[in-house]
């Protein structure tokens, strides 16, 4: 990963969300992108340049666009309209963004689109992250990664953050994934967890 | 077979698909390809299909498909009836939110200029002492400095907000005509916002519906097992906040039972279904008479 000091960047061409530059580099805010966190908190994968990647949760295209500086090209799947007209706006000036407005829990919407990746990245606001995550593991590649954000108030407000954590690293173990870190996102985001792990 | 968006493949032999770029964003989205031992696409069978020469043009003719498939979705989406209906009554809430804050505050900002003056024993709440500034402003030909120009510009809004609220009114009968028939289109018109969208609406039970934007009191029951809320925004229909205390309840229920099924009709059929209107009418007023004996039906 670029770093200018302590800073984490990225090379792009900039102005997608107001981001600020460092030396030619958009500077990757942890406090707005949760991948960008966990690259402070905790060590995360390198995203190396020929790298493919299925983005379940695009949103906005924040963090898409400073992952599709680092790779070869991002399949971002969004639900939801209106963040999808930012993300078009996103991929229009970026070659290797591939918008694709469906369900990340029904992947054969997708499915004739999408090839075999090498990260599977997923930060989506549903109940059954878990379930969603493995259901788009058949795009992975054998020894590919799985990065997981996982929105514990999501899942269940009623349940201890701590406890959504272990259940969910719990099914993704039993569903044999190797998990390789895994840590909160404290202070840049509140009971909001990174799993990392490998198919 | 296996079918992605350059083609279909058979056996190792590629069939490729024709069209323009709308064409293919069409195909893509029509497919519903089967998970059972699924393998991802692989792109160098669109080199050997003819689509492209390299990587380089894979990836450029994707992003165009994908591009137009996202923009074709997205227009879909948004030409649903219901969803600018739902831009309407949510910008007619923040509308009578915003006048009444600036009411507010204009009349506490008229009370430092007139010191001798005060609203006790008047009745005057403060929209109607905007008015009056306001028309004082306008008599003395908008001598009346910012405060003038304020209260002018907040009668503006309400002037707009009452036109909104009739158009949101007429959309809601036209969008959800039995359950603007039940509780009026306004009301209706809420209950959508707050659902988010008349498909959700209408997957909503009618114990949802019944306390649908009574979120802080729901919550507290669910936490802390306060008293159950009765009623959300269906209380601001007349026959439940009219109806005598004791009953109030029984009310709700029984209109959000109405409600629920009248939704489905609005999103299912999208027309008023008379005979279902005149009994849930029926139902729902004796609910509010009946007191106490007479229980379900």
């Amino acid at each position: 990963m670029i770093r200018v000091g302590d800073v984490l960047v990225s090379k792009g061409e900039g102005g997608v969300y107001g981001e600020r530059e460092l030396d030619g580099y958009r500077v990757w805010d942890p406090y707005r992108s949760k991948l960008a966190a966990l690259y402070l908190v905790g060590t995360g994968i390198e995203l190396p340049p020929d790298m493919k990647v299925l983005y379940l949760g695009a949103a906005n295209g924040t963090t898409v666009s400073h992952v599709a500086d680092y790779v070869e090209v991002v399949y971002a799947v969004e639900f939801a309209p209106r963040p999808m007209q930012d993300l078009l706006e996103v991929a229009r000036r970026r070659k290797n963004v591939m918008p694709i407005l469906a369900d990340a829990s029904c992947p054969e919407q997708y499915a004739p689109l999408v090839e075999t990746v090498d990260l599977l990245y997923q930060d989506v606001a549903q109940p059954d992250q878990a379930a969603i995550a493995l259901k788009n593991c058949v795009f992975l590649k054998q020894g590919g990664c799985l990065i997981l954000m996982l929105k514990t108030r999501s899942v269940d407000i009623r349940k201890e953050p701590a406890e959504v954590f272990r259940d969910t690293l719990d099914i993704l173990m039993s569903a044999g994934l190797t998990i390789v870190e895994s840590t909160w996102l404290a202070p840049y985001h509140q009971d909001h967890a990174a799993i990392v792990c490998t198919k | 077979m296996q079918s992605c968006w350059f083609g279909d493949i058979n056996a190792g032999k590629c069939t490729p698909f024709t069209g323009d770029t709308a064409a293919y964003a069409r195909r893509v989205r029509e497919f519903r390809a089967s998970m059972d031992d699924f393998i991802p696409l692989d792109w160098q069978q669109a080199v050997a299909c003819g689509i492209c020469r390299d990587r380089a043009e894979y990836l450029a003719l994707l992003q165009k498909v994908c591009i137009a498939g996202s923009e074709q979705a997205v227009r879909e989406q948004y030409a649903a009836k219901d969803v600018e209906l739902l831009q309407m009554v949510r910008t007619l809430d923040e509308m009578d939110t915003v006048t009444n804050v600036l009411s507010e505050r204009v009349a506490d900002w008229y009370q430092i200029r007139h010191p001798s003056f005060s609203r006790k024993y008047r009745r005057t709440p403060a929209h109607v002492l905007v008015k009056s500034i306001s028309e004082r402003n306008r008599e003395r030909g908008g001598g009346g400095g910012a405060l003038g120009k304020v209260a002018a510009e907040i009668m503006c809004l309400a002037d707009a907000r009452t036109a909104l609220a009739k158009e949101v009114s007429a959309r809601a009968c036209e969008v959800m005509p039995n359950t603007s028939a039940l509780i009026g289109g306004l009301v209706a018109a809420r209950l959508l916002s707050h659902a988010g969208g008349l498909k959700k609406l209408s997957r909503l039970p009618a114990s949802g519906i019944q306390v649908l934007g009574a979120r802080t009191a729901l919550f507290a029951h669910i936490r802390t097992h306060a008293p159950a809320p009765k009623h959300g925004i269906i209380f601001q229909h007349r026959r439940v906040h009219n109806a005598p205390r004791d009953v109030r309840g029984k009310v709700a229920r029984v209109l959000a039972g109405k409600l629920a099924i009248a939704a489905r009709l609005d999103f299912y059929r999208g027309c008023a279904v008379q005979s279902f209107l005149d009994d849930a009418q029926v139902r729902i007023d004796r609910a509010g008479t009946t007191n106490g004996e007479g229980k379900g039906q």
